[in-house]
């Protein structure tokens, strides 16, 4: 906590207990591996080493990948793995300052100054009465920043960067060097230790080389189909094995085959989940037919698949074992 | 991933000459740069960081290090990872130079990675190669890309259209004076016509229709709550994006010259974000090439990238690549595409019915310049150009400076209100086989006379 800032009164009432503790866990690539896996995250090691490089050199990581890789979720699980909260901001476009970083509360400002009125107070009132901490709407950002100085840098989620518009790429970019944000009013807001940042990005469109040259990168890319049976067991654990290996072989298939979007990591687990549901044992076309939008999200995509398609991908990947 | 047995832990930390350290760093960042990658000082620090933190005797968590402080996309995966290969290969050949712990690197590749003729590759580069003086091979414009950069390589796998695939070059003169002032001439036309799209940001303005009422508030505090200044705002316009596909087959031959100017043009000018592709049997993106300061030499590198010069078309697959692969990354806000082409396809027409469809429900608007609609009595009769024709927004003859410069009035959007309604209509039947095999002919363009290259409107 720096000095020179004003005491803001403290964003987080429900601080857990067991930082500190946690955060001297995630001290080698082994250790985010194990700790990820605890929480039911299954990653390599080249995204483990990215996470811990972005811890350990304060950089922030930018996660590019398909949708439904998940990249929301690695900022979820290393929230939970280091025992901090978890500040979220969504980009749109037309975000700006005051829904991203920090806006005054007018109304009440407005209600505050008729009651120093009615109390007959008003001409003894200052700015700080009406422009002091009690006003200010705190947004992600800063209460990401107040949280880190006070000493418990939080995980900030910055979540489809890609959706923002350049403007506010523009003021991450300030952000994201100083981690300081200041607010006329009150003073500067300066985190010491800055929190630990994952960008996310579906890359609809380029992020800016001088957004990227501040982040460390890393692309998701699908898993193996190992890897993806293992993130079936703990996501899924009531899902049969068969049918896991089942679903995990068809979907490896059908990102193979020529499709508009292929399914992501979610749409395997919604359709393991989907089946579970249906009560199903194994896979059958005509399951496989039925549940198929659970999988694939494009018209053409079900039309080009669905029926004899459904039963060669069916053989073959009974055939590859 | 599994460690590789081969690979002995480093030795304690201390051991670590960190100069030794930061040069190596350098070194391979600057192996990376010369390779393509958009390297600076800082990354090659960072990297020299995160190898003091990482657990430097294993293999994969340095690549993976090295690929999180160097790569900024995915496209520098490729490229990172020979690089990698080749740089940490070649100096285990030189342990006196190397740093402790660098000492461990396994002579081989473990097996898992590259493709055998990868590592047969490097390891002829590595007998053949002069060892320069700091013993880092530079990689030629080869190693960036293989297939891209080296044409004469090329096989064109037995599906692809080997009959008609010639692969050529192409030369570009210098731009001529008269040139470059007509392709910024036209653009300068252009600019202050085109469509504005209405962004989600809003400024204040007087003639705004909106209350703005963080600034009302903000504004009339003094006053205790009573609003007697009232604050305006509406919604920043800007240009819809264009993309635009141009087709560089044969029988654009003529037309391509100009054409690329007027995209190069475009793409120079800041008022408009563009993303262009040149298609003949295949889709290439020059976007990047285009913005190259030096107009002649961008014309030059975009030569030496595209392979199918002056060859066959396929614009159905053309298309299709498009879809899947930019369309989501360059049409985000639903932008303007603008295909140049005469339509002349080799391909299954159904196919560029169906992609172009597809492309029409991705765009905002679809414009199609033809050079040869241009011509008196011109029907879109080609296979390609009729499948097309339907979900076309915009038809227009293309091909000379004249024409191209009613291109303004149509990304003006204004005039072409009416037109849209018909073709949007005809891009949500969806195409079956039997209405190609009983397709009309597309109802003849009508011209006012005088006026060869005015957009009509559609059916």
């Amino acid at each position: 906590m720096t000095s020179r800032r004003r005491k803001a009164e403290p964003v987080a009432a429900d601080k857990p207990a067991s930082i500190g503790v946690m955060t001297d866990a995630l001290t080698s690539t082994d250790a985010i591996q194990e700790a990820f896996r605890g929480h039911g995250y299954i990653t390599d090691r080249s995204i483990a080493t990215a996470v811990f490089l972005a811890l350990k050199l304060e950089r922030p990581l930018l996660l590019e990948g398909e949708a439904g890789v998940g990249k929301t979720e690695l900022a979820k699980v290393l929230a939970s793995s280091l025992g901090t909260r978890l500040i979220r901001l969504q980009c749109y476009e037309g975000l700006d300052v005051n829904t991203a970083v920090y806006e005054w509360n007018y109304p009440r400002q407005m209600l505050e100054i008729r009651l120093l009125e009615a109390r007959g107070q008003a001409e003894h009132a200052t700015a700080h009465d009406i422009f002091g901490p009690d006003f200010l709407i705190r947004r992600p950002l800063l209460q990401a920043l107040e949280a880190s100085a006070e000493g418990d840098p939080p995980v900030l989620l910055i979540d489809e960067i890609d959706r923002a518009d350049e403007e506010f790429e523009a003021y991450l970019l300030e952000i994201l060097s100083d981690f300081q944000v200041t607010v006329p009013e009150i003073g500067t807001i300066k985190a010491d230790r800055p929190p630990r940042v994952i960008l996310t990005s579906n890359r609809t469109r380029e992020v800016h080389d001088a957004l990227k040259r501040r982040c460390l990168y890393h692309w998701i890319d699908y898993p193996s189909a190992a890897k993806e049976f293992e993130i079936v067991q703990a996501r899924v654990p009531a899902a049969p094995e068969t049918l896991a290996r089942a679903v995990v072989g068809f979907v490896h298939r059908l990102r193979e085959a020529d499709l508009t979007k292929v399914p992501g990591i979610a749409e395997t687990l919604d359709w393991a989940a989907a089946l579970m549901a249906l009560g199903a044992a194994e896979l059958t076309p005509e399951l496989v037919d039925e549940t198929l939008g659970v999988v694939l999200k494009y018209e053409e995509d079900i039309r080009q698949v669905r029926g004899e398609t459904v039963k060669t991908y069916l053989s073959e990947v009974a055939a590859r074992g | 991933m599994t460690r590789d047995p081969a690979i002995v832990s480093s030795g304690p930390r201390e051991a670590i000459d960190g100069h030794r350290l930061l040069a190596r760093a350098v070194g391979f960042g600057r192996a990376l740069r010369t390779a393509g990658l958009a390297v600076d000082l800082t990354s090659e620090i960072d990297f020299a960081r995160a190898l003091g933190v990482v657990d430097i005797g294993d293999r994969e968590v340095v690549r993976a290090a090295g690929a999180a402080v160097f790569t900024r996309r995915r496209d520098d995966r490729p490229v990172y990872d020979r690089v990698f290969d080749r740089y940490w290969r070649r100096r285990s050949l030189q342990p006196n130079l190397e740093a402790p712990g660098m000492d461990q690197r396994p002579e081989a590749v473990p097996s898992d990675e590259g493709s055998p003729e990868d590592a047969a590759m490097a390891g002829d580069e590595r007998s053949e190669l002069p060892e320069d003086r700091q013993g880092i091979p530079i990689p030629t414009e080869g190693d960036a890309d293989d297939d891209v950069a080296a044409p004469d390589l090329v096989t064109i796998s037995p599906d692809a259209y080997s009959r008609s695939e010639t692969i050529r070059h192409r030369d570009f003169d210098r731009m001529t004076s008269q040139e470059l002032r007509d392709a910024e001439r036209l653009v300068d036309l252009l600019t202050p016509k085109l469509e504005l799209r209405r962004t989600r940001r809003y400024e204040h303005h007087h003639h705004g229709r909106r209350l703005a009422p963080r600034a009302m508030f903000r504004r009339n505090l003094g006053t205790g709550g009573e609003i007697l200044e009232w604050v305006w705002r509406r919604p920043v316009k800007r240009p819809r994006p264009l993309v635009v596909l141009c087709d560089i087959s044969g029988s654009m031959e003529r037309h391509s010259r100009l054409l690329l100017r007027f995209i190069q043009a475009l793409s120079a000018s800041s008022a408009v974000r563009t993303e262009s592709f040149v298609f003949g049997t295949r889709l290439t993106r020059v976007t990047r090439l285009l913005k190259d300061r030096n107009r002649d030499r961008a014309l030059a590198k975009v030569a030496d990238t595209v392979t199918d010069w002056a060859g066959g078309t396929r614009i159905g697959e053309s298309f299709r690549e498009f879809n899947h692969k930019w369309a989501r990354r360059t049409l985000r806000t639903s932008g303007v595409v603008i295909v140049v082409s005469d339509g002349w396809d080799r391909g299954d027409p159904r196919l560029v019915r169906l992609e172009t469809a597809r492309l029409r429900r991705n765009c905002h608007r679809l414009v199609w310049l033809n050079p040869l609609a241009g011509t008196p009595g011109y029907q879109p009769l080609a296979a390609g150009m009729r499948a097309a024709y339907p979900y076309i927004d915009d038809f227009l003859a293309a091909g000379t400076v004249a024409s191209l410069e009613r291109l303004g009035e149509i990304l003006a959007g204004g005039r072409a209100a009416d037109t849209r309604r018909g073709s949007e209509a005809a891009a949500h039947v969806a195409p079956s086989p039997d209405a190609m095999r009983t397709f009309a002919p597309p109802p003849k363009v009508t011209r006012r006379p005088g006026d060869p290259f005015a957009a009509q409107p559609l059916g």
